[in-house]
């Protein structure tokens, strides 16, 4: 190109758009804010299957229930939540919350009791118990220091919050079913004599957890303090004693089970023992040993210890996990069919038109379209393996459309004169408006949905086709139009 | 090259046209019916959607020695990569067993993707998905009814979408691809894509004056390069998939590429040979030349 063709093609405003396009989405991908540091995905959000990392999704055991009655509402949910022996709470006039998993079948001659008919049943609980369990859940979490979690709420169409999906950057499938998956029923039981054991006290005597510290400060030997009631201490110290534990530690280990698998073990200290002996313990230390592994241990121990019991039940509904490694694959993967294909289309294209005045601008444009899609994608969703391959779709369709415009404005071969020129495009744009507007469609229920993996694909593939109509195509019609009529 | 390849089709009527893409589709349903009288589901449900486990894994063990390992398992078949990938699934199992699973594959493929997904959770997610396909199939009519505001061109746009669909569905039958969160998105897709090359062509017929065969062959010629532009990049995602087993992509891309020569197909011998028909016979508006 000539610097005479350049001048005016640089004050037209679907070009200014398109740099100005560009120049944004760089920046949002590496400057807003500064991300060099992150490597060649900047500001881009990775999903779990690029960077690493477990996906947990849970599924409540309550329902919602909507129901007409015309007696009393108050004796309804007082009687509900005796008869089915569960919180039963009303959330608006005429929905009520049950904590605990029972069918519609179930439930329909127990409100039958109380003058009541079921109108709708849905499985999940209402937005403030939702909330409620998104917070411990995210408290657990935090206490880990996980670099980067999720704790997403996925409701149904009928407004019941159903699942709720964890995800977790960098943690691998065991310890996120670990933090996650087990909550409930923790026990401190003593060894007896060989592998009998005997209850001391249940988590409820536990009254309060401190963060894991080293025991004494600067030994590097990581523990959890604690605190338990005086029932406890008083159950504590009866059992050591009447165990033997305060005499001879070593032998008598003290056990934590949750949900019946032993979490910690270790022999009451001597120091503990001696203590023992004289009087009641309130204040313990889980000790979990030295060094980086301990400090982990200890950091799922205390979790366990404040037990972090949710309101509700749940379920696993699904779960998965990427390990790093696998992660780093896939990304370069990824990174190489991005790469392959546009060389692809480019040598498709270029078999059609052989004129490289034509063939680059239609790469550039692809290449610069891919670049202002994850600069504002980043914004709206994460990039994972299923919004990859709509990324590379997306590709596959704005050359598809270039096509369209280069072949409208080169009917009959003729380069035409402005005038029809821009009433080529115009129509050339009318078929990419349509088309875009069935993609954008046929992606739409994907997009809202809650659909687990799918949404990134939905939104990546409509934000593309968006950014190509508004964008590209346009800037493309004045650029292909200087090429041609030069 | 194009010119030629597109007369082997054009020269014959119309109604011979269609006659092909009829057939196909007739035998589509009649292979979707067979796989939903044996199996209970129009097209096999993949994991996600019938609940299981999935889990990639890259390693130099043989299928065998997977099989041994994971024999206390509801193993349901190994899949072998190139490039050391395999693509192991296994049944619906409790949470127990999974926990016990995942444990013995980070012991001893600590560098594996799961994916589990329940029954209850895959019976959720395939409602979802019908309904997403439903409204998806929905709203592209109602576009296309707007875009067009004629009967005849519209039922044709529509009608290639739907058997673009039906076909590739019994294709995947066939070939043993299972209906995944992957493959119904892909699907989904189809549903943009089939449009596309659709409305070229009637857009191209309806709306531009000229001969009727010249505006054929200039839609072909710019139609075939479109769809070729689209498949060569989704032909570089499957191929680079399969090589780095990247199981969802491949199974998008395979969708996508089944599907888009299906759409070909349907697009220049259904669509076209109705359209030609169409104007042939008068119906169409005045100002368009048989």
């Amino acid at each position: 190109m000539t610097k005479d063709d350049t001048h005016p093609l640089m004050r037209d405003w679907r070009i200014l758009v398109l740099i100005a396009a560009l120049i944004l989405s760089a920046a949002s991908i590496y400057l807003l804010p500064p991300a060099f540091d992150k490597g060649i995905q900047g500001n881009v959000q990775l999903g779990l299957d690029l960077e690493g990392g477990s996906w947990i999704q849970l599924e409540y055991k309550a329902e919602l229930v909507t129901f007409e009655t015309t007696g009393s509402i108050e004796e309804l949910v007082q009687g509900l939540s005796e008869d089915l022996d569960t919180e039963v709470t009303l959330i608006e006039a005429n929905v009520v919350e049950i904590r605990k998993h029972f069918t519609q079948e179930e439930l329909e001659p127990v409100f039958a009791g109380y003058g009541a008919t079921i109108t709708n049943y849905e499985i999940g609980v209402g937005p403030e118990t939702a909330e409620t369990v998104k917070r411990i859940l995210e408290e657990k979490i935090n206490r880990l220091g996980t670099r980067d979690a999720k704790v997403n709420t996925l409701t149904t169409f009928g407004g019941a919050s159903r699942y709720i999906r964890i995800e977790l950057a960098g943690v691998d499938m065991i310890t996120a079913q670990e933090i996650v998956g087990q909550q409930g029923k923790f026990d401190i039981r003593i060894q007896t004599t060989g592998n009998e054991t005997e209850h001391v006290l249940y988590g409820d005597a536990i009254t309060s957890v401190g963060n894991p510290a080293q025991h004494p400060i600067g030994s590097g030997n990581w523990g959890v303090p604690f605190t338990i009631n005086d029932e406890g201490a008083q159950a504590l110290r009866e059992a050591a004693i009447r165990t033997g534990a305060t005499d001879r530690p070593t032998d008598h280990e003290l056990m934590m089970l949750l949900d019946d698998e032993i979490v910690y073990s270790a022999p009451l200290s001597a120091d503990l023992a001696s203590r023992l002996k004289v009087e009641e313990v309130r204040n313990l230390v889980a000790s979990t040993g030295v060094g980086e592994n301990a400090l982990n241990r200890a950091m799922i121990l205390e979790i366990h210890l404040r037990a972090g019991a949710l309101p509700v039940d749940v379920t696993i509904a699904g779960s998965g996990s990427v390990s790093a490694a696998l992660g780093e694959h896939f990304k370069t993967m990824s990174i190489i069919a991005g790469i392959i294909a546009l060389l692809t289309v480019g040598l498709v294209v270029y078999y059609r038109y052989r004129e490289p005045s034509i063939v680059i601008p239609m790469l550039l444009i692809n290449t610069s379209e891919i670049i202002i899609l994850l600069g504002i994608a980043r914004y709206f969703t994460q990039l994972d393996l299923a919004a990859i391959a709509g990324l590379i779709a997306v590709l596959g369709t704005s050359i598809d459309q270039l096509v369209v415009i280069t072949d409208e404005v080169l009917h009959e071969g003729k380069v035409p004169s402005p005038n029809v020129y821009l009433k080529r495009l115009a129509r050339a744009l009318g078929i990419i408006i349509v088309a875009a507007s069935t993609m954008i469609i046929a992606m739409l229920p994907l997009a809202v949905m809650d659909l687990s993996s799918l949404r990134g694909f939905a939104i990546i593939t409509i934000l593309g086709v968006l950014i190509g109509v508004v964008i590209t195509r346009p800037a493309y019609g004045k650029i292909i139009m200087a090429i041609l009529s030069r | 090259m194009a010119f030629d390849l597109y007369d082997l089709v054009n020269k014959y009527p119309p109604k011979q046209m269609m006659a092909v893409p009829l057939v196909l589709t007739l035998l589509g349903i009649i292979i979707i019916g067979a796989n939903f009288m044996i199996s209970g589901v129009p097209i096999n449900l993949g994991i996600d959607f019938a609940g299981g486990t999935a889990v990639t894994v890259m390693s130099d063990d043989t299928p065998d020695q997977m099989e041994a390992y994971f024999a206390a398992y509801p193993l349901i078949s190994i899949g072998e990569g190139l490039n050391r990938g395999n693509y192991i699934r296994f049944g619906p199992m409790s949470d127990e067993e999974f926990r016990s699973l995942s444990r013995d594959i980070s012991a001893r493929y600590p560098d594996a993707k799961i994916d589990q997904i329940g029954e209850s959770f895959g019976q959720t997610l395939q409602q979802q998905a019908l309904l997403a396909l439903l409204f998806s199939f929905i709203g592209m009519a109602i576009i296309v009814f707007i875009a067009f505001r004629t009967a005849i061109p519209s039922i044709a746009v529509v009608f290639a979408a739907l058997t673009d669909i039906l076909i590739t569905a019994a294709i995947m039958d066939v070939i043993g691809l299972p209906l995944s969160l992957g493959t119904t998105a892909a699907l989904l897709m189809l549903i943009g894509y089939s449009v596309d090359s659709d409305i070229l062509l009637t857009t191209r017929i309806l709306k531009r004056q000229g001969k009727l065969e010249e505006k054929l062959k200039n839609a072909f010629r710019t139609g075939f390069i479109m769809t070729t532009t689209t498949l060569s990049a989704v032909l570089a995602l499957l191929f680079v998939s399969w090589i780095g087993g990247i199981e969802i992509i491949m199974q998008i891309a395979a969708v996508l590429l089944i599907g888009l020569l299906i759409d070909l197909m349907n697009t220049w011998m259904f669509n076209a040979g109705l359209l030609k028909w169409y104007v042939q016979s008068g119906r169409s508006a005045k100002g368009v030349k048989r």
